[in-house]
Order: structure tokens, then sequence, then C-alpha cells
């Protein structure tokens, strides 16, 4: 996985790397089709971000293992709500206007729950 | 102050009466006072800790709703601040210019509208790349989008900032075909053929008839654009081209004078970036991990970084787009133009359709990781960027490079910077990547910027884009004429927004009386 994040990161900037392997296409919800409730949206508003690829996975990367939020067995529904508000480290922090409470607690619930199969 | 945040002229009181008004136009589950929202709204990058506050936040989903919350903004005199998504982090992001204005949160208005026989697609305020990429996946249409390197954010938000993306239809701010904006007064117009009642042509015609309005609403203040249509690229064919990479920092002049003319001439039709090592190098390691020194990194631990990772001093990636056969022919073309002129590494790559594609800008796939790059200090990172428009002339860009390479080292900071190819211009982009916790490196920002701005206007070189700090510094350096450009916005805004409530500052455009 890590070693996937720097290949794909050296792409960004405008100078590729020999034997690259490609970057994965984007987790959006046109791939993962049927998905509702807090699943549906934390791929609308947290996968740009948090799918493989993302800037929060390749920042997670470097001090956390899995880096992948819905690989995870220890995101309590609470720090997820936190850490969206507030931001953590070079993440912003997310507004009431872009995701509402109710949408936030139902991305934290399904994120408490995981670690989730889809992301292994 | 704890009451930063409160309006200019506002007590709280006053701002609860304000708040009330809004809750009616709007219902209060769109309504965001609370402390934690202004704390939300505030600028993830910011310089200078304490400014820009918000006063809290709207959420208007409709036209309707916009127009509401305007009429309640002109009966208390209340500053309203617009973003579509608010994302242009380095640029000021959600933050508004005036502490104390109310933003006005456009993010939940998401209806896309495709027309998929022309490539053409009505967009609101709120609809991401990311959105519009899964719309696109989903309906399964033949059409790419042109993405930033943070396509977190609005399409059309990034085309009124005039931002760009890397396909041939990458400078975004041209893809604007005909927009429907709320003046501040509440009246709603349509650009373009959206004028015509009824036309069948509002995305595809952008002028309409007599003066053309669109550039007018980009990087202003004179309405709030609630609709746009955008032209997308049909999926091409094939799609080739090379990642090429050049040893020394004198290559830039070659690199310009061999790319400058096959842009002009369309051999290339997207706009290629010339960026430094550390545009790649920043995304995929810290600077933490090669040295502990204080000020810019010297040379030899540029060239270890260099080394591990096998990359040039510049790099630049080149693509074609369309027929396959074409661009067979376009390749040779490139190619010979590239190895006259001696590259330390090319390596080309090539895509027909049905194969499986790169997922990179070149493609407009929506990508997030080249914010990474805010991480290369460690701490809470940031950054901003000086951009000039500078001539598309090798001589320009070595010297311009030159310049702003020793300025860097003066001020102790890493260099990252790029030049990218307009179809007759270079923007000359350098990101200025900080440490927020490192108030020492924060201090040194912004005399660092103003040098940088002030070396750019000797050359005659003006910025395109920049943060809220520095909107009236910039909108100064376009001085000709006594400053007669920024005289006629003035009079523009003070007759289509009276009582000076929408976003006061933007582009050091203000309301009258209130220039600070």
């Amino acid at each position: 996985m890590k070693r996937l994040l720097i290949v794909a990161l050296l792409l960004a900037g405008g100078a590729a790397v020999a034997q690259a392997p490609p970057a994965p296409k984007p987790t959006t919800l046109a791939s993962r089709p049927g998905v509702t409730g807090g699943e549906a949206l934390y791929i609308e508003h947290c996968a740009s971000c948090h799918a493989p690829n993302g800037m929060g996975t390749g920042l997670l990367a470097r001090r956390v293992q899995p880096p992948l939020l819905e690989a995870r067995d220890n995101l309590p529904a609470a720090y997820v709500i936190a850490a969206a508000r507030n931001g953590v480290g070079n993440m912003p922090a997310i507004p009431r206007g872009e995701v509402s409470d109710a949408e936030l607690r139902q991305i934290a619930e399904y994120l408490a729950a995981g670690p989730h199969e889809v992301a292994r | 102050m704890e009451d930063d945040w409160l309006p200019p002229g506002f007590d709280a009181a006053k701002l609860t009466q304000a708040q009330r008004a809004f809750e009616s136009a709007l219902g209060a589950d769109k309504v965001f006072f609370e402390g934690l929202d202004r704390g939300t709204y505030r600028d993830k990058f910011a310089v200078q800790e304490g400014t820009h506050l918000p006063a809290g936040a709207i959420g208007p989903t409709s036209v309707e709703e916009v127009q509401a919350a305007l009429r309640v903004a002109n009966q208390f005199r209340l500053p309203v601040w617009p973003i579509s998504r608010g994302k242009n982090l380095g640029y000021g992001g959600s933050a508004p210019l005036v502490s104390g204005s109310v933003v006005m949160d456009l993010s939940a208005m998401k209806r896309i509208e495709f027309d998929e026989e022309f490539g053409t697609v009505l967009l609101e305020p709120g609809v991401g790349f990311y959105d519009l990429y899964d719309f696109i996946q989903a309906n399964n249409l033949p059409y790419w989008l042109s993405t930033p390197g943070n396509s977190w954010g609005s399409v059309i938000g990034n085309a009124l900032d005039r931002g760009v993306g890397y396909t041939p239809y990458g400078e975004n701010t041209k893809q604007l075909c005909g927009l429907e904006v709320v003046l501040p007064t509440g009246e709603v117009v349509r650009t373009g053929m959206g004028a015509f009642s009824n036309a069948p042509t509002w995305g595809a015609y952008p002028f309409g008839f007599g003066p053309g309005w669109d550039q007018m609403f980009v990087q202003s203040n004179f309405g709030v654009v609630t609709k746009a249509n955008m032209w997308l690229m049909p999926e091409p064919e094939s799609l080739m081209g090379m990642d090429v990479e050049f040893d020394k920092p004198e290559d830039l002049k070659a690199m310009v004078d061999t790319i400058g003319p096959l842009r002009r001439e369309r051999v290339l039709q997207q706009s290629p970036s010339i960026g430094n090592w550390l545009r790649a190098a920043a995304v995929a390691t810290t600077r933490g991990e090669w040295t502990d020194k204080p000020g810019a990194l010297d040379d030899a631990v540029i060239d270890a970084i260099r080394r591990r990772f096998g990359l040039g001093w510049w790099g630049v990636s080149l693509r074609l787009y369309g027929r396959e056969e074409v661009n067979k022919a376009a390749y040779a073309v490139l190619e010979r133009a590239m190895n006259a002129i001696g590259p330390m590494v090319m390596r080309p790559t090539t895509w027909v359709k049905g194969q499986p594609m790169e997922y990179s800008g070149w493609t407009g796939t929506p990508i997030t990781f080249p914010m990474q790059n805010a991480n290369w200090y460690g701490g809470r990172g940031g950054h901003i960027g000086f951009s000039p428009i500078i001539p598309q002339s090798g001589t320009a860009a070595l010297a311009q490079f030159q310049r702003t390479y020793a300025r860097y080292r003066e001020y102790g900071m890493d260099y990252q910077g790029s030049f990218a190819f307009g179809e007759r211009h270079l923007t000359n982009v350098n990101a200025m990547l900080f440490n927020q916790d490192d108030p020492a490196m924060m201090a040194r920002i912004d005399p660092f910027f103003r040098q940088l701005v002030a070396d750019a206007k000797a050359q005659g070189y003006g910025e395109y884009r920049t943060h809220l700090d520095y909107m009236n510094l910039v909108a100064d350096s376009y001085d000709w004429g006594g400053g007669a450009l920024g005289k006629l916005n003035q009079k523009v805004k003070d007759a289509l927004d009276p009582n000076g409530i929408l976003a006061p500052g933007k582009s050091g455009i203000w309301p009258k009386g209130v220039r600070p």
C-alpha cells in the first residue's frame, strides 16, 4: 500500500518515475452501486481524501496502519465527529453547510462499525 | 479580541437579529452561527491568525433562497461572502476577507444537467469534481473532466477563480458558457443565450447578443453565480505523450523555448506545466526525513532527494489527445523536439480507448494527493501561492526563476516552483509551503510574499490570483492609467451593490466609503 501511494504521488508532480504501477481509479458512488446510509455518505463526502490515493490516506500512511479509515477497528463515532468538525493535522474542519450533523453522525457510526470488508 | 468576528458596526444583539431573519428566510437548519461554525469556516491555511473570521454561515439551497438571503443582508447592511464549496485552499478557502462577514455556503446546491450529445453541462456551485466524475461514471458518458491538483472543490467555483487543469480544456474559465447570477440587490440574470427565453443554445454559444458579461462575474463581487454551463472534452480515441526530466536549473530556458512554439502552433493542445523536483518530492516525503538544518535546502540534500526518486531538477509531462493516427504523427514531432534539447530521462506513455488508463490529471481524473505537499515541513501545514503571469519566453522564465530562487534562499524557504503554459503566456506558480506551528517561519511569509510581488512588479509581471491577504496589494499593482481599471470596477460595484453587502474587498474591489 505504502509503495503504491508513493509512486502515485510522484506522478502528481508532473514528473513520473520508472516502473510506476498505475494509480487506482477514484472511489465514488458509481464504483459501489447500491450502497446506502453512512457508507454512501462516507463515499460522497470523505472518499476524495480517504480512499486509496487520497490526500488523507497518504498522510495517515506516514503514521498509522492501516491508513484507510474503512479498514480501521479503532474509530469511535465521537472521535470521528470531533475530527471532522475540528480538523486533525492537515485535515481541514468540515462545516455543517457541507455535511450536516445528522449526516456526520451516520458517517461516524459507519466508521465506528469497522473494519469493513470493502477496504480489505 | 473575543468579538473580532462581529460584523463591522454590529453588536451581538444586532447579529442575533440578523441570524433570526436568516432563519425565517431559509429555515433554522440552514443557518450556522455557533462557535463551532465560526471555526469550521475559517481559513485552514491562514498565514496570520485572527484574521478573516466569519460571523457565521448560511446554506441556501435554491436561487430563491439566495435571493431571500441577500434581502436580509441588504436589510441589515451585513456583508455576505459566497463560496461554492470553499476548497480553494491557499487562497482563503471558505473564509471571508472581512471579519464579521457571513459565509454563504452553496455546497448543497448540487444539480447537474448533462447534454450527452453535445458535452455541455449545467452545474450548480456545490457540484464538486468528484460529483461530476461520479455522474459521468454512473451514466457511462464519453467525456473527460479538466481537474486541478486539488479536485475536492467545486467545478464552477474553480472556473470562476480561473483555476486550471491539464487537458486541452485546461483553462477552465474559458469553458464557461453562460451563467445564471443573482445580483446583490436580488435580481436574477442569465448571460449569453440564457438571456433569450427558451433558447436551446445556452450551453452552446457563449456570447449572446451585445456585451458579454461572463467574465464580469469571475474573480469578482458583482453577483452570486447560481448556475453555469461548461463544456467538457469528448473522450479521445487515443492519448500519447511523455514524461520528461531535465537535470539542470538552466535547462528551463530550452524547455520553454521548445514547448512554447509547439503550444502556440497547437501541435500541443493541452497546457503542460514544468515543475521543479520539490513539486514531485513534497507529496512523497517530508523535509524531516532529510535534514534538520534550518534555512533553504542545500544542493547536497536536493541531490540526495532527486536520486532517491529519480527526479530531474525540472520535470514536465506532455500529452496528445484525439485520433490515434494524428497523435502518432504529432508524437514524432514532440519526441524529436525534446530529444534535441538533451533530456535526462524521457518516458513515453500511450493509451488507446479500451485499454487500462492512467488515473491522473492528464485524463481529467479528480485527485487530492498533491495537497500532501502541505505536510512538507510537518506540523499544521499549509501553503499560499505567488503566481505572476510572465511572457512565454525561455529567457524571461529563467530570469524569473533565478530571481525568485534567490529570494527563497534569502528568506530560508524551500523552493517549489512551476511554469504552466497558457497559449501565449506562462503562469509562474510558486508555492510557499509552511508549518503553521513554526512562528518564526510564519513571521517570514508576509514580508517574503510582499518582496516577491515587488520583484515581479519591477519586471511588469502581475499575479493572476491571490490569497485574501494580498487582494489589495495585487489589485493596486494593476496601476496603468492611474488605476483606471480599479476605478471602473469601483463604479460597477457601486452601481450593482449600493449597500456594499456582497464580498467586500474581493479582488481589491470595495464598496463606496469602506476601502481600508
